[in-house]
């Protein structure tokens, strides 16, 4: 493989577990330089330990039991803790899903982005601050020299989740990791955000790790898509690919839910049947079986492994051949 | 924040003026303290020119203004026993007890600021399980206990240091320890459970995600953050630092006002009594506005709030 389409972010085999159980199970996926990779799912499928995981930064109960994580050449997981500190906030970056409450409330805004700077930078105070504020006006928050000496909980929502960007990006990281970027925001703030990534991207060929459950998210943003399912890749493709010919029933299930505008008004909404298996009733077989309509009995005993259905479009299910008839009968 | 200033003390103020009220009705509800005053087998007249020489054959709300204004100009009245004034009296004893307090809340912050951190930071380790139990025999062990322990073995077996009573600082060591125990278990269990509440929080994770270390988030973020309820804490303890101090001073004979009080009260000395539960009550409502000052200094959403 040459240098050129080597990965940037090339994440393999990635296993989490929380007392015994493998809530994160063999998870690989690849980023290209300025590319926005999402990973999408439920609520609990892994998908937020997973972008944990990216840089480290599990909670106490969840363990990374395998799996490697590399960034260019560097395995961020195999890191000592040391090694791997300098690399957060400089070479890889996170922002969280409740931008108010990642914020120390007691710092002002410019001394916790400056703070940023300095860790990883041998700048004066001064100059950190200077940096800080056009950093501000980089993520388009209105009067920067204002807002640098103000705390979090005198802005809103939307305006703390600018500045998150803007601690994330000072340091001029190759790959920004943002879990539910936009959940907590109201829908308008949400697009601004949105805007907001996609031009940092183009501006500086910044490769974006997107946790979502939104598909209206992804559609907007994303360039490839995995779709996670209890813990493991359900399937992985570029993404207008994965919007016309989904290859796995949970993510034709998951699109035929999202509610449309050219639909019957008061049509019901399409739901999926039953609920995510808890990681202690994870069978042998695949995960979705209890709730997808092609199951057999093949399913219920072996997991699939990810076909490569077509170029760049992988599933994880025995019956792909069949899934057409879910999304023909959802539309 | 000028505002939030004069309204604190504006309510400090109302504060001690129920003090002194409270002192009052008590004290005259509690019998004719001239009774207390005159020496067994007086007769009637000897009583009645006393009551008259106090003014409590007045009625109850002139008495109440002449104590008022008996206050306002620093007249506390005088000690029936030792024929002085009663706030000299207490001045004079309150350098000691002053000096003890500050013994007590040095064992107090000085060991327990640091076994609280260090409980959080090491929870579920066996360094935690240890300290804990450090906690929990200074939370339970009664001062009168503790300082007689103290005494059968630092003084009477091992002769390192004096029994009682007061002098250069080795005098000061036991009183301390026996006195500031119960306000380290405090001050212990609170740093810890304000510090694992905040390691908790989401603003932690985001700083090491900047490439912090634990110590550096610790020491610049999660301290402050943490201070809030410890400072709530130390204003209280000050107050049971006093209360305590009553117990201590009668066990390792050390004349300050704590010693002054039970004496006081044995005696029927009551003035001196009365300046006592004031000074007291004074210092209570002091430390508290002194706290909501340092919560305003530390939290800007409390210093900027209108």
């Amino acid at each position: 493989m040459s240098a050129a389409d080597r990965p940037l972010l090339s994440v393999e085999d990635l296993t989490i577990e929380i007392a015994g159980a493998s809530v994160v199970d063999g998870v690989s996926f690849a980023v290209q330089p300025g590319e926005v990779m999402a990973l999408v799912g439920e609520s609990g499928c892994g998908k937020s330990l997973t972008s944990y995981a990216l840089l480290g930064l599990l909670p106490d109960v969840a363990e990374r039991t395998a799996g490697s994580v590399r960034l260019a050449d560097t395995d961020l997981a195999a890191l000592p803790p040391r090694r791997l500190r300098k690399a957060r906030g400089k070479d890889i970056s996170i922002i969280f899903q409740e931008p108010s409450a990642s914020l120390d409330p007691l710092a002002t805004v410019g001394a916790q982005i400056a703070e940023a700077l300095r860790q990883h930078e041998a700048v004066s105070r001064r100059e950190a601050l200077a940096r800080a504020r056009d950093m501000l006006e980089a993520v388009g928050i209105p009067d920067p020299d204002r807002r640098l000496h103000q705390y979090p909980f005198e802005l809103s929502g939307g305006m703390c989740q600018r500045i998150m960007i803007a601690i994330a990006l000072i340091c001029g990281p190759r790959v920004l990791v943002a879990d539910e970027p936009t959940t907590a925001l109201d829908v308008t703030i949400q697009a601004q955000i949105l805007d907001l990534m996609k031009r940092l991207v183009a501006e500086r060929g910044t490769s974006i790790v997107l946790i979502t459950h939104d598909m209206g998210v992804v559609a907007d943003i994303a360039d490839h898509v995995a779709v996670m399912y209890a813990g493991r890749i359900a399937e992985i493709a570029p993404v207008d690919d994965l919007f016309a010919r989904p290859a796995h029933p949970y993510t034709a299930l998951l699109l035929a839910s999202v509610p449309r505008l050219d639909v019957a008004p008061k049509a019901t909404l399409a739901t999926i049947e039953g609920l995510v298996p808890s990681p202690g009733d994870f069978g042998e077989g695949c995960r979705f079986t209890d709730r997808c309509p092609l199951a057999s009995e093949r399913c219920r005993a072996e997991q699939p492994p990810l076909f490569e259905e077509r170029p760049g479009h992988r599933t994880a299910c025995w019956h792909r051949d069949r899934v057409g008839e879910i999304a023909r009968a959802a539309a | 924040m000028l505002g939030y200033a004069l309204w604190r003390l504006l309510q400090a103020a109302i504060s001690v003026f129920g003090v002194i009220t409270i002192v009052f009705v008590v004290m005259h509800f509690s019998g004719d303290p001239t009774l207390l005053l005159v020496p067994q087998g007086a007769s009637a007249e000897q009583i009645e020119t006393l009551r008259h020489q106090l003014g409590f054959d007045q009625p109850v709300w002139v008495q109440y203004l002449a104590y008022l204004g008996g206050l306002l100009q620093g007249d506390f009245g005088q000690s029936v026993v030792q024929r002085a004034p009663a706030f000299g009296i207490v001045l004079s004893r309150l350098p000691y007890t002053i000096e003890l307090a500050i013994g007590a809340l040095i064992v107090a912050i000085g060991v327990g600021l640091p076994v609280g951190m260090l409980m959080a930071t090491y929870r579920g380790t066996a360094l935690e399980r240890a300290l804990a139990a450090v906690v929990l025999t200074g939370q339970s062990v009664p001062t009168f206990l503790s300082g007689i322990l103290l005494i059968m073995v630092f003084a009477v077996q091992l002769h390192w240091l004096p029994t009682s009573g007061v002098g250069d600082v080795r005098f000061l060591v036991m009183p301390s320890i026996a006195l500031g125990a119960l306000s380290m278990s405090t001050f212990a269990r609170m740093t810890r459970i304000a510090m694992v509440d905040e390691l908790g929080k989401d603003y932690v994770r985001a700083a090491l995600a900047r490439g912090l270390s634990m110590r550096a988030v610790v020491l610049r973020h999660v301290l402050r953050n943490s201070a809030i309820p410890v400072i709530t804490i130390a204003a209280l303890e000050i107050g049971n630092l006093l209360a305590g101090a009553v117990i201590v001073e009668t066990v390792f004979a050390w004349p300050g006002i704590g010693q002054l009080a039970i004496q006081s009260i044995q005696s029927r000395d009551f003035l001196v009594v009365q300046v006592i539960v004031l000074l007291i009550s004074f210092i209570y409502v002091a430390t508290s506005v002194a706290a909501d000052f340092a919560y305003a200094a530390i939290d800007p959403r409390i210093r900027l709030a209108r």
